[in-house]
């Protein structure tokens, strides 16, 4: 019998912008993203825009932003704006499409609103070529030019990480020393573990009843997050498009029913206690 | 029945900063207040733990428990305040160890009997008085990362026309268009990472179906407490924090919109 995690209360709302859709291919990635024929489509402006509002409208407390690579979503800068009138809201981009003329217009956006905006930028190893290895030519340098052209329009970005288990450990340290060596005086790192899913799937066992013993649910992300997507309504962002993952639900005021803890991905949140939110 | 008020005085955070609280106490007796309430967190990052629970029980501050008086009365493993930040989670460690060490079994008994709630009312206002939200001792509410929509969810949720909540170290306060509020009344155990050295409370009075909320800064002998941190042997980023007003640790939770105002 499998477990499953009721909703306590709706607080974030993850938006799959531009579903699999991405300028790079990174090797471990959780959505097999890609440049080529995304298996996940990205969404209509409208309709997202319908979702930010009916989470505003019930209460969350924030919306992220993924895909994909949500800056290659052609109205990504106005859906931001929109969400930011009504409640806080987090990006994740790979950095590579933040030049100068759009690092100026989320400044503008994060100065026009009273909600915070935060940036988190995706890059997985300190090092220029092991990070390359993963990420593809240039994604080292690119995130991180991305990350000091906010940071000098202060606006503070995330850097978050993959942690890959890279030899020598020590991590988080060594990316923060990174970003205090760019010039970044505010330096903000958030790791995060890899995911058996997309082209790291290794077809692990789920979850089983006495694995849960003693975790405690309501601390999972599907406890108070769902994931839209041009396809319909997830659980969570690990788990948007899976086959059988879907939710019955075609609006998040309907999304409310128990989840099953049924992928091999549960695991990690329940073993790790790990968060895909920024805090 | 919830007790009645005309005027109070609220802070939140002491944070062993014994100076502060004596001071901040002196100049809300000067204000006139019918009450003071502490919404919690006695201990942690300054000296001397006993000091200020003693000088809270002695001014009769009735008071809410926060997170760090839950961990510290039970013996906990950690603060409770969920760090995931590896430098965060240092500093956090070294604070709390202090804390725990230096709490005296008496103190800890009174930290572990305190309510997670209370509610009293400011004229004819309903306020729920907490230490992180309604929901959770430990959850933060910052200006920047809560929006209308769940304000207006918690206050239907909590029963109540006001709200007023500490645990981020930020003052802030909303007035939603119903008239219905939200004030997160500050600390007063560490400034508030503006490049200052003064803390903050907050008096709220009412007035007729009207509230007001005045913001109150405190300078007290922070030199004072900086050297007693060094003699205690705590850690040389806390005092900086005390002598410069930026925040130095526990950078992690903060929002974009409070991060870019500091220093770090």
């Amino acid at each position: 019998m499998t477990a499953t995690v009721p909703l306590r209360r709706l607080s974030a709302v993850w938006i799959q912008v531009t579903g699999t859709w991405c300028n790079l291919q990174c090797t471990h990635c959780l959505n097999a993203s890609g440049p080529v024929d995304p298996w996940l489509k990205p969404m209509d402006a409208a309709e997202v825009e319908g979702h930010v509002d009916e989470a505003a409208r019930l209460g969350a407390r924030e919306v992220y932003f993924t895909g994909g690579e949500p800056f290659l979503h052609p109205q990504i800068l106005d859906l931001l704006a929109h969400a930011l009138a009504r409640l806080p809201a987090t990006v994740l981009t790979n950095g590579t499409l933040i030049t100068e003329g759009v690092a100026d217009r989320l400044a503008g956006l994060a100065a026009a609103t009273r909600y915070s905006l935060e940036v988190r930028v995706s890059l997985d190893d300190p090092d220029r070529e092991a990070n390359d290895r993963v990420r593809g030519r240039g994604a080292f340098d690119r995130a991180l030019a991305a990350i000091a052209r906010l940071h000098r329009r202060g606006l503070p970005a995330i850097l978050t990480a993959t942690d890959l288990g890279t030899p020598g450990g020590g991590l988080y340290d060594r990316l923060r020393g990174l970003l205090l060596e760019a010039g970044v005086a505010r330096p903000r790192v958030k790791l995060l573990p890899l995911f058996p899913v997309g082209r790291t799937a290794n077809g692990g066992p789920p979850l089983a009843p006495e694995d849960l013993e003693g975790a405690d649910l309501g601390r999972l992300q599907c406890a108070d997050s769902r994931t839209v997507t041009a396809d319909g309504i997830y659980a969570c962002p690990i788990l948007a498009g899976l086959p059988g993952a879907r939710l019955d639900a075609l609006r998040l005021s309907d999304a409310h029913a128990p989840v099953p803890l049924a992928h091999a991905a549960c695991r990690v949140c329940v073993e790790t206690g790990a968060s895909c939110r920024n805090g | 029945m919830a007790m009645e008020y005309r005027r109070v005085a609220v802070f939140g955070g002491v944070y062993s900063n014994a100076h502060a609280l004596a001071a901040t106490l002196d100049d809300a007796r000067a204000r006139d207040v019918d009450a003071v309430f502490c919404l919690g967190d006695a201990g942690g990052f300054g000296p001397h733990p006993d000091r200020a629970v003693a000088l809270l029980r002695d001014r009769r501050v009735t008071m809410v428990q926060g997170n760090y008086d839950a961990a510290v009365a039970g013996g906990a493993r950690d603060c409770g305040c969920g760090y995931t930040d590896a430098r965060d989670n240092h500093f956090a460690r070294l604070s709390y160890a202090y804390t725990l060490g230096h709490t005296s079994t008496e103190h800890r008994r009174w930290l572990g009997a305190l309510p997670p709630s209370l509610r009293i009312r400011l004229g004819s206002s309903r306020a729920l008085l907490c230490h992180g939200s309604p929901r959770a001792v430990s959850e933060f509410l910052w200006e920047s990362t809560t929006p209308d929509g769940m304000l207006r969810a918690m206050l239907d949720e909590a029963g109540a026309d006001v709200l007023l909540c500490t645990h981020s170290g930020i003052k802030w306060h909303r007035a939603l268009p119903d008239g219905r509020r939200a004030v997160n009344v500050g600390v007063i155990g560490r400034p508030e990472n503006d490049g200052r050295t003064h803390v903050w409370y907050t008096v709220l009075t009412a007035a007729g179906d009207d509230l007001d909320v005045e913001f109150v800064p405190v300078a007290y002998d922070h030199e004072a407490l900086a050297r007693e941190m060094a003699a205690e042997g705590l850690p040389v980023e806390f005092a900086e924090t005390v002598r410069t007003g930026w925040w130095t640790t526990c950078l992690e939770v903060l929002p974009a919109k409070e991060r870019a105002r500091g220093r770090f």
